[in-house]
């Protein structure tokens, strides 16, 4: 049944990704302003909001452990930000190939990259510092609050960068401006849906190994007891 | 431009699948390893019950 | 309430005595910075003006890499003897201990910048000007920040092997809007500049950082501290 899950979602989700591929290469024209690079937009940003989804996810997969102490919620928030950090990292390469040909630079300190920079940097902590904690239950709250505390940090971060240097150079962001062209849109949702059966099937995956892993440390302590 | 922008196109497009793939991988060895080592230890504690 | 204060109190208070009493991690810290601030002095070759514009940044980061040494101890200072369970075990609520921890934190990071802000002043040719007490104002509401978000994360990483080393990689990247912040005002007040006018922002973030923070660890700490 679970792998059932794991290959109909992940199946669906690469043919809606190649359909949407075919679409952005063959069908859409280049944009006015920056020619072909633009295409970049359609794992950019799908991959952005695929990771925060999962970082929600995984925030109330915290909270959940916290309340019940139940380490399915701890799999879960596990699951759910390793799968986001590494959507975050595609994020930002991305982002830096397109800034490199529209900017001329790999970087710029800038309010979006620079917050996004910081949340990946964030995670990534959160998935160092998990391996380095023996004892279960220690190790799942330890994480837990990980998570709350980088989850809260991000909008302080966003607004404490914005208030440093105002300035972007980033396209305005489509959620707040809708500032997509219309024949965009259909292949823009496309991938992002794309995006999230590939990270559920990816999670489901990431969670059955953590149970896998419960289950190791159970037969192990059974090992020793005999 | 149009050349370095084609160019540019290919290096990100590629650099996302090459992640994302090396995640794949990492995921399905992790996972191979983990079941090895499980079955491993159920044989081990079915040795020592017997 | 009035019981739970008390007790963060005399938690607080035996803390700074066992500090004071040892110096160990005041010693490390205070030297420390003095290094640091003389490396930066070789690091940068700065005239006066341009030294006016990273002072802050500069000021900041000594600060920063003191506190963590000393917000590291705060909890794993209990671990000997087993005294933190015996902390936990006692009728002591769990938000009276972190309390107790924080501000014994905070008065010791409080120290270190006393110490280090004169001699940062003499090194550097800073002509004060009345801003000191100032910056010390502003670093009193920034260490407070690092003093709550660094005993959270040391009582959550008591158990973490290398602690010392993992701590900073969570605790700097949650600390940045604060020091962000921080370095502003304090940089603002180098330049005889006024932290309520413009800067007034600023003051407000790092005050909200201090609010967020602290009633998130104090709602929090309970189901850290069960352990």
């Amino acid at each position: 049944m679970r792998e059932k899950t794991v290959y109909t979602l992940g199946l669906i989700g690469s043919l809606i990704l190649l359909y949407n591929l075919f679409t952005v290469f063959m069908v859409l024209p280049d944009e006015a302003m920056q020619g072909a690079i633009y295409r970049i937009l359609f794992i950019h940003v799908p991959a952005a909001f695929a990771a925060w989804i999962l970082y929600t996810v995984a925030l109330v997969g915290s909270v959940m452990f916290l309340v019940k102490k139940d380490f399915a919620y701890d799999s879960m928030a596990t699951s759910c930000i390793e799968v986001a950090t590494m959507f975050t990292l595609v994020n930002l390469v991305t982002g830096s190939i397109w800034g490199r040909v529209m900017w001329g630079i790999w970087w710029a300190w800038d309010v979006r990259l620079t917050s996004q920079l910081i949340c990946f940097l964030l995670y990534l902590g959160y998935l160092l510092l998990r391996p380095a904690v023996n004892e279960p239950t220690q190790r799942a709250t330890m994480s837990a609050i990980l998570s709350i505390f980088a989850f809260v940090d991000i909008p302080i971060v966003f607004m404490a960068i914005r208030w440093h240097d105002a300035r972007t150079q980033h396209p305005a962001p489509v959620l707040e401006t809708g500032g997509l062209a219309p024949e965009f849109k259909g292949p823009f949702w496309l991938g992002v849906l794309s995006f999230i059966l590939i990270s559920g099937a990816m999670v489901l995956v990431r969670l059955h190994q953590e149970n896998t892993r419960r289950e190791m440390d159970s037969v192990r302590r059974e090992v020793h007891a005999l | 431009m149009d050349q370095i922008n084609l160019r540019f196109l290919f290096y990100g497009y590629s650099a996302a699948w090459l992640i994302v793939i090396a995640y794949v991988i990492l995921l399905v060895r992790r996972g191979q390893k983990m079941d090895k080592e499980l079955t491993r230890l159920k044989n081990l504690v079915d040795e020592r019950k017997n | 309430m009035n019981y739970g204060l008390s007790a963060a109190w005399s938690i607080a208070w035996k803390d700074l005595r066992t500090e004071l009493r040892t110096k160990e991690s005041l010693n490390a810290a205070v030297s420390f910075s003095l290094v640091v601030l003389v490396l930066f002095s070789f690091a940068f070759d700065l005239g006066r003006e341009e030294l006016r514009s990273i002072a802050g940044g500069l000021l900041w980061m000594v600060f920063l890499f003191a506190s963590a040494l000393i917000v590291n101890r705060g909890f794993s200072r209990e671990l000997p003897n087993d005294c933190l369970d015996v902390l936990v075990a006692s009728p002591v609520p769990g938000w009276s201990i972190f309390l107790g921890k924080a501000i014994a934190g905070f008065v010791l990071i409080m120290m270190v910048e006393l110490i280090s802000l004169p001699v940062f002043g003499i090194f550097y040719n800073i002509h004060w000007d009345g801003a000191f007490w100032m910056i010390v104002f502003v670093a009193a509401i920034a260490t407070w920040g690092i003093a709550v978000v660094g005993s959270v994360f040391s009582a959550v990483t008591v158990n973490v092997r290398l602690r010392e080393l993992m701590l900073p990689v969570i605790l700097y990247p949650i600390l940045i809007p604060l020091l962000l912040g921080a370095m502003q005002l304090t940089g603002a007040l180098l330049n005889r500049e006024s932290i309520f006018g413009d800067n007034n922002a600023w003051l407000r973030l790092l005050i909200a950082f201090d609010l967020i923070y602290t009633s998130l660890a104090l709602f929090l700490i309970d189901f850290i501290l069960v352990v």
